[in-house]
């Protein structure tokens, strides 16, 4: 009888909520070019019912907003000077003295909205014109790493909260994250095993992105750190580009297994975030979703932030730069490097085609036929 | 866990069309019938047709899913056909295709997005003279009520030491003795097999349930049970804590909440007060039985436990059948000591045994090896969960690592097993056959269809679960022979 086989009792289908956090790129040069085909308000205005959406899923979901702004990063939901709603996990929240009587929206999600729009308004009146020509990208690195740390307090409380299944863990992953990555190998196997995936709270980012990849090059190194932390904690980082183009976007979705989609009809965000982006990691495992094949893997050179092709590599910490370090000294480590030829773009050889060796040594002219395979 | 959705599920699956039409105008019915009773995979294709302007052609959903999950897609559809959310129509180029039927598409998008004034959420209560109830009153209301009726099912008094004996009001009381789960045999109250197996399961699900029964019930008595039943959805998406106006409910609602405050489900001041509270059963009612926030649980075990801080659970057990249960709430204990046989008592701490005799006992009470085991991880206690979820044992994917020794879960089924030898059939029996060719045509063409479950070909009998298709067989077989 195979209802006594222990593998057979554990169905639980244990439905750890999942956190949700929301990136939303809100550079005003960027989306002053979308002006027409997608305006910022419509745009927020569907990234809020995709997150209601989110928060209908399950009773536990949460949620985290973003905004990577021009000259910082900021949060939207939950707000740092309101009582911040997501620190009791029913979402339930203290009445803060507004009690407008509107009830035809449910709650929590009527919470959220008024948080971001409000917080969204305060950012964007906050910003001056000197700002706005000081900085023409956006603080992906920042929010990056907001998010992470969001989700990082979130994890750990879960897990406090829920049996302390996994405390140690995702306390040492996070720990272990931010870093080089050095240690946290010996013990990985017995981490990562699916059942504790399962029962964590589940995370994942989405980048709502409008800015091109060269503006951000200048952050490269720490959008880099935080895509690799996120890489860790097995965290996927979702992309949704409205527009332009990221090289490093493209390698956080692609390094994190999260999902990438360059809209072509930016009007139809709302569902393309309800089909792309809304299922969970549970519900990934069953879908086939959108993916980035071909992936751009450039990197920025760590000497002029430009992003390279081909360029020159510290042979002892790994810095990229796209011309050979003044004086041959490595700008992170400090070794001197031999260059040889300086001021020389190593030359791209085509690499030399391997002839199959013949193994009975007959010219060109033996039948392949004849060739016996070798080793048989 | 399957159980938890089961119930609620089933009852709602066999309704007619037309009260899922009624029930779906409801933006707060239908938002929590997605997310309580879809799974996973279900909400994903709700909320993916939902913005949708066409159907989605069959083709393109089965593209989208992938072709290792094809089970867990087809239970996804079915259960969205059972609950007449999907439905397939026929586009322009004759391909079916799927769509999210009209009342619960757009109620959810009014739920989603806000909408003209529904009142689906209810509406706040600001008299001027309000009184605030805490969230911790709420919950002692709660706890106090629900433990009631537990402790009048399983009769706790046995036990003593119940000092504020809730008085059940007779709706509760008849409502239990309605569905099975009690009996009353003059003054004394016994509880029935259902009864055994409605008490270990989890809070969430035991609420449910008792809703379940309510609408059920209110049927009978001539309450229309979509009227009940909108209005239990809309009690789940209300927020904790907060009041909520009366006078929009109408009088059937009103008095659906008189009775669900004798369960503790929502808590008025008096029954003529103008507003009334919902309490942690009744907000929580949409989430999943895991997710549920522990301090219901942790509440309706009892103030012992309360006060040892996160975690609800409060039961150890070790791979020797010993286990430990820190509580001292009668209710808990009387529970546990239906399969366990108990040994030492303290003011917090009751230790005891699993042993085949108690774990027998109680199968013979009606009490099934799975309902021991699931009440034993709900209540498991965090340091069993954080040691044993820690180790991961399982390697196969998908597989949970087991919360509580595998040896005893395993030990409990076979002890249930032990008992298990009979397996009753329902079915239909053939015999009296004259000939061994007049008995063998039949026996073989019901064990192509599937229905056979036993033959003799001695006695010339066979045993099969439907009957309609061998009949029509012997019939045609005997057309013929004429």
């Amino acid at each position: 009888m195979n209802s006594v086989d222990a593998s057979e009792h554990y169905e639980l289908g244990a439905t750890a909520p999942s956190l949700l956090t929301v990136i939303i790129d809100t550079n005003p040069h960027a989306w002053a070019l979308l002006e027409d085909s997608l305006p910022l308000s419509k745009a927020v205005a569907n990234i809020l019912v995709f997150i209601n959406a989110h928060l209908a899923c399950n009773y536990a979901n949460e949620v985290a907003v973003v905004a990577s702004h021009s000259q910082k990063a900021a949060w939207l939901y939950p707000s740092q000077n309101a009582p911040s709603p997501s620190a009791d996990q029913d979402g339930d929240v203290t009445m803060n003295g507004n009690t407008t009587p509107q009830t035809n929206k449910y709650r929590p999600f009527r919470i959220v909205e008024e948080q971001v729009t409000r917080n969204l308004k305060d950012l964007i009146d906050s910003t001056t014109g000197d700002d706005l020509r000081s900085n023409m990208s956006t603080m992906l690195a920042g929010a990056l790493t907001l998010a992470l740390s969001n989700i990082n307090r979130r994890t750990i409380a879960w897990a406090e909260e829920h049996g302390g299944a996994n405390l140690e863990d995702a306390a040492a992953e996070a720990g272990g994250g931010g870093g080089g990555g050095a240690g946290g190998v010996a013990a990985a196997p017995n981490r990562y095993s699916a059942s504790n995936e399962d029962e964590r709270l589940q995370s994942r980012i989405l980048i709502v992105s409008v800015s091109g990849s060269t503006d951000s090059a200048h952050q490269y190194i720490p959008v880099m750190n935080s895509i690799f932390a996120c890489q860790r904690l097995h965290i996927p980082i979702d992309v949704c580009k409205l527009s332009g183009d990221a090289v490093f976007l493209q390698q956080a979705s692609d390094a994190t297994k999260g999902v990438y989609m360059a809209l072509s009809e930016p009007r139809g965000l709302l569902q393309y975030l309800m089909m792309a982006f809304l299922p969970d990691q549970r519900s990934r495992r069953h879908l086939v979703l959108p993916t980035r094949v071909d992936v751009d893997f450039r990197a920025a050179c760590f000497c002029h932030r430009r992003v390279v092709d081909v360029g020159f590599v510290c042979s002892i910490c790994l810095s990229i730069f796209c011309e050979p370090p003044p004086g041959g000294d490595c700008m992170t480590c400090g070794t001197h490097l031999d260059v040889g030829d300086y001021h020389v773009r190593p030359a791209l050889l085509p690499r030399k085609k391997k002839k199959k060796k013949r193994v009975n040594g007959a010219s060109g002219a033996g039948t392949p036929m004849s060739t016996p395979t070798p080793g048989t | 866990m399957a159980s938890a959705t089961s119930r609620p599920l089933e009852y709602l699956e066999g309704l007619p069309g037309t009260t899922f039409y009624k029930l779906y105008q409801q933006p707060s019915t239908a938002l929590a019938i997605f997310r309580r009773m879809l799974p996973d995979l279900a909400k994903c294709f709700v909320m993916a047709l939902l913005y949708l302007k066409d159907p989605l052609p069959t083709a393109d959903l089965e593209i989208w899913v992938n072709t290792e999950s094809k089970k867990q897609r087809d239970n996804a559809l079915s259960i969205l056909g059972r609950l007449h959310i999907l439905s397939t129509t026929l586009t322009g180029e004759k391909t079916r295709a799927y769509m999210v039927t009209n009342p619960f598409a757009s109620s959810l998008r009014q739920a989603l997005m806000g909408a003209e004034d529904s009142h689906s959420f209810g509406v706040f209560s600001q008299g001027p003279g309000e009184t605030q109830t805490s969230i911790a009153d709420l919950d002692e209301y709660a706890r106090r009520q629900w433990e009631g009726v537990m402790g009048y099912m399983v009769g706790t008094s046995a036990f003593g030491g119940q000092r504020d004996m809730v008085n059940l009001s007779k709706g509760v009381k008849q409502l239990l003795q309605a569905g099975h789960l009690v009996e009353i045999r003059g003054t004394r109250v016994d509880i029935t097999k259902d009864g055994f197996g409605f008490v270990l399961q989890d809070v969430n699900t035991q609420v449910w349930n008792i809703l379940i029964l309510y609408v059920e019930s209110a049927e009978a008595i001539g309450m229309d049970s979509v009227e009940v039943l909108s209005f239990l959805f809309l009690l789940s998406s209300l927020e904790l804590g907060a009041s909520y106006e009366k006078k929009h409910l109408t009088s059937n609602q009103l008095r659906t909440l008189t009775d669900l405050a004798d369960f503790g489900i929502v808590y008025q001041e008096d029954p003529d007060a103008p507003c009334f509270y919902p309490t942690r059963l009744a907000t929580t009612l949409t989430s999943d039985s895991s997710a549920l926030s522990n301090p219901v649980t942790g509440s309706l075990t009892g103030p012992a436990s309360q006060s040892s801080g996160s975690g609800s659970g409060f039961i150890i057990i070790e791979t020797n059948y010993r286990l430990y249960a820190y509580t001292s709430s009668p209710l808990q204990i009387s529970l546990i000591s239906l399969f366990t046989n108990l040994k030492y008592r303290f003011p917090n701490l009751v230790t005891g045994k699993i042993t085949r005799q108690s774990v027998r006992r109680a199968i013979e009470m009606g009490i099934t090896a799975d309902q021991i085991i699931s009440y034993l991880l709900s209540h498991a206690h965090p340091q069993l969960r954080k040691h044993n979820a820690g180790h991961g044992t399982s390697n196969v994917k998908g597989v949970q690592a087991s919360v509580l020794p595998p040896t005893v879960t395993d030990q409990i089924r076979l002890w249930q097993l032990e008992r298990d030898r009979l397996r009753a059939t329902a079915g239909f029996l053939f015999k009296d056959f004259t000939s061994l060719a007049e008995y063998s045509a039949p026996c073989q063409y019901a064990a192509e269809i599937g229905v056979l479950v036993w033959k003799s070909e001695k006695k010339r009998m066979f045993f099969v679960t439907r009957h309609e298709q061998v009949a029509a067989f012997l019939r045609s077989q005997k057309g013929g022979g004429k």
